[in-house]
């Protein structure tokens, strides 16, 4: 039988603001569901869409270094323009 | 405008690069938005171009500037999108294309006094039909920065569907059009 993994909960108190908290509410009776869950999933959604900020900032720093510093020769050569002296080329 | 979640797009080699060091606030956003739905792709063959081109740089250079270099490439190297490898499909694709267009469209890159040599050019050429071929097999629009090629391409194909089974048309997207 397949075993499903229950994410375990922890109780804690916290401070909201009052506007979103009778947002959540009202999603919540909209929705037939308690309070804890609006907002456990409006957190989720939080923290995924902060880890992919996160993740897209750290590749754009890492294309930031992999791309400066270096002249507009050496640019076309990482695009793969290999460019030669014209006596170079006729040796 | 092409909206980010519109994608996966496959990046060609210097549209990687352009977009990876643009100063353009709009197309900064663009990229940022797209990398945090989406990964970059690229070909295997963008990642050889790229790979070669710190080699070479290196190769010329003293010990501070290879330094420099090393770190560059390990950057470009640990965050390294989606890559396409070139199986078999890309392979039989790409010898079709490579053989409907033998030569390169446009004449070698020059630059001030210095000039691409032929042997060069057509290398070039066959790793960009490596690219579209890539695309194509992907199923996937080519972000790219070079209209002259791939729009030449693009025609071949659109010219030859029977020897583009099941694939095709090559859809190519200009990194201008990315934001306008």
């Amino acid at each position: 039988m397949k075993r499903h993994r229950i994410n375990p909960t922890r109780r804690t108190t916290l401070t909201l603001p009052s506007e979103s908290l009778t947002q959540a509410a009202s999603i919540a009776r909209a929705r037939k569901v308690n309070l804890s869950t609006v907002i456990s999933e409006a957190l989720a959604n939080g923290l995924q869409s902060y880890a992919a900020t996160q993740r897209s900032e750290e590749i754009l720093s890492a294309y930031k270094t992999a791309f400066s510093g270096f002249s507009e020769e050496e640019l076309l050569l990482l695009d793969g323009v290999v460019l030669e002296p014209p006596a170079k080329r006729r040796r | 405008m092409i909206a980010p979640a519109s994608g996966p797009f496959l990046f060609d080699t210097s549209a990687e690069s352009w977009l990876g060091r643009t100063q353009d606030a709009i197309l900064q956003n663009w990229f940022q938005e797209y990398l945090s739905i989406h990964p970059v792709h690229v070909a295997s063959i963008t990642v050889m171009e790229r790979i070669r081109g710190y080699a070479l740089i290196a190769s010329h250079s003293h010990q501070p500037k290879r330094d420099a270099v090393e770190r560059a490439r390990t950057a470009y190297l640990s965050r390294l999108g989606h890559v396409w490898p070139v199986d078999a499909a890309v392979a039989v694709v790409a010898a079709e294309i490579m053989a409907l267009l033998p030569l390169p469209p446009t004449p070698p890159r020059q630059r001030h006094k210095q000039i691409e040599s032929r042997q060069e050019r057509l290398a070039r050429w066959r790793f960009d039909c490596m690219i579209a071929a890539t695309a194509l097999v992907a199923a996937m629009p080519l972000i790219h920065n070079n209209a002259a090629d791939f729009e030449f391409i693009r025609s071949a194909i659109e010219r030859t569907p029977e020897r583009f089974p099941r694939l095709g048309p090559l859809q190519l997207l200009r990194c201008q059009s990315l934001i306008n």
